[in-house]
């Protein structure tokens, strides 16, 4: 199973979560991309570092601070490496704006970096709201409302989320997917019925083993088989005698037997 | 109306409520009894549960009333409910959620262009935890969903409409501190 089938969509969320806010790092020299949500992000940090007015940009200087900050970068994610890309080129094209040559002098309506400096301004307010917000939020947080209330925790097997039939669909789907990519040759093809493989997922289950979605469709052999299975995990969960738990999004989904059915024995 | 004072019955009202608790509801509720009048009884019951040295508070937030634990009982009540830590929002989808706040409405690639960060995941989270909701489709090019922020998001940070987001004022001033705390 590749490692992160767990995560289908490298997201920025994911790629910033680890890391302190911006403001935390901001007072020692070294610092790492990741913590930068975006490339206003560190451009806003580069600006303030060298206390550069906002309104009138030395291009050519914060370029260099810029795509020295690229090149320090250590981990390569394709997603957010091409956003900050985005803003390098923004930058050298305004520097070539620059310096053509003109007849007239611009106007200040036309600096080339008057688009820029909109977009910073507007970042940076924004940014300013999210501190306030942020202290808002942990005002809020101490006062619990019973609208906000989980269940109070108790001992039952259903301390977790159950997932929807959806959410195991699309795990399903997923994982599919991956197989039919990494796996085109088809040697044999056997019959599974659904009453075999019932038993035999029942009986896995059973024995009070707790059961690993997607491992367990990753042992399957054929597209066929892995159906199949799916549909008897389905049936076993729409007949209340499994439960499917995910601790977390994008975990992996973990099902096992209920209590009662399996003091039942039998699941007919 | 009963003999009960105008007061109590609001303190039932409010405390049966699962979500804030808007005036308008409590004159539905209260026939004939005016405006003035409930918004009165509400600032004496609110008064009484601030100064009386209570566990619980009435406050005003999402555009109604609603009871909610003291601030400096947060950590047994954590204890209780077996919460360890808090669940704050990521920065991206705060920073997401103030941009849709002050740009509302607006696009993914709206939001998107603002922050100079593909924001598609992050406004599915934001979805998820209703804290933003869909209120239709833009007549553009490819007719994009238009996003707005929800009732949750004015409860989710105590205020009660959308007048009560930090000001240019707000705005200006934290701008100020961080330049001068640099300078």
């Amino acid at each position: 199973m590749p490692e992160n089938v767990s995560e289908p969509i490298p997201t920025e969320e994911a790629a910033a979560a680890p890391a302190p806010p911006a403001s935390d790092a901001t007072d020692g020299y070294q610092v790492r991309l990741g913590i930068f949500e975006g490339p206003l992000d560190l451009l806003l940090f580069l600006i303030r570092k060298k206390k550069i007015d906002i309104h009138d940009i030395p291009i050519a200087a914060i370029t260099r601070d810029y795509l020295g900050y690229l090149d320090r970068k250590e981990q390569i994610n394709l997603d957010r490496e091409a956003e900050f890309l985005f803003i390098a080129a923004l930058l050298i094209y305004i520097k070539s704006q620059m310096l053509l040559p003109r007849e007239t002098d611009l106007a200040e309506q036309e600096d080339p970096r008057r688009v820029l400096i909109n977009r910073l301004l507007e970042f940076q307010k924004i940014k300013a709201a999210c501190s306030i917000l942020r202290d808002k939020e942990e005002d809020q947080l101490l006062q619990w409302k019973r609208n906000f209330l989980p269940p109070l925790p108790g001992e039952s097997e259903l301390d977790f989320t159950e997932v929807s039939l959806f959410d195991l669909a699309e795990s399903f789907f997923l994982m599919m997917k991956r197989r039919a990519a990494a796996d085109t040759r088809i040697i044999k093809s056997r019959d599974v019925s659904t009453e075999e493989k019932m038993k035999e997922l029942f009986g896995l289950l059973r024995d009070g083993q707790v059961l690993d979605f997607l491992a367990y469709f990753a042992t399957q052999e054929s597209l066929e088989e892995a159906l199949v299975s799916f549909f008897c995990l389905l049936e076993l969960i729409k007949s209340r005698q499994a439960v499917a738990v995910q601790d977390e999004l994008f975990q992996t989904i973990r099902v096992w037997i209920r209590k009662d059915a399996r003091r039942a024995g039998h699941h007919e | 109306m009963s003999s009960s004072p105008l007061k109590d019955i609001l303190e039932s009202l409010i405390f049966i409520s699962q979500e804030p608790l808007t005036v308008d509801r409590m004159a539905a509720v209260l026939e004939g009894t005016p405006g003035e009048e409930i918004q009165a009884a509400l600032d004496e019951l609110i008064q009484g549960y601030a100064s009386a040295g209570r566990g619980i508070q009435i406050v005003h937030t999402g555009g109604g009333y609603i009871f909610s634990t003291h601030p400096d009982h947060d950590r047994w009540v954590r204890k209780l409910l077996q919460i360890e830590r808090k669940n704050k929002l990521s920065s991206a989808s705060l920073e997401s959620l103030s941009a849709i706040a002050y740009h509302q409405p607006v696009t993914q690639a709206e939001i998107s262009a603002i922050r100079g960060v593909d924001s598609t995941y992050t406004l599915k989270t934001l979805l998820d935890k209703k804290l933003i909701k869909i209120v239709g489709r833009k007549k553009a090019p490819g007719n994009p969903l238009v996003y707005r922020t929800s009732e949750r998001f004015l409860q989710y940070f105590g205020l009660n409409s959308l007048d009560e987001l930090p000001s240019e004022d707000e705005i200006g001033k934290i701008l100020q501190e961080e330049k001068s705390s640099e300078g």
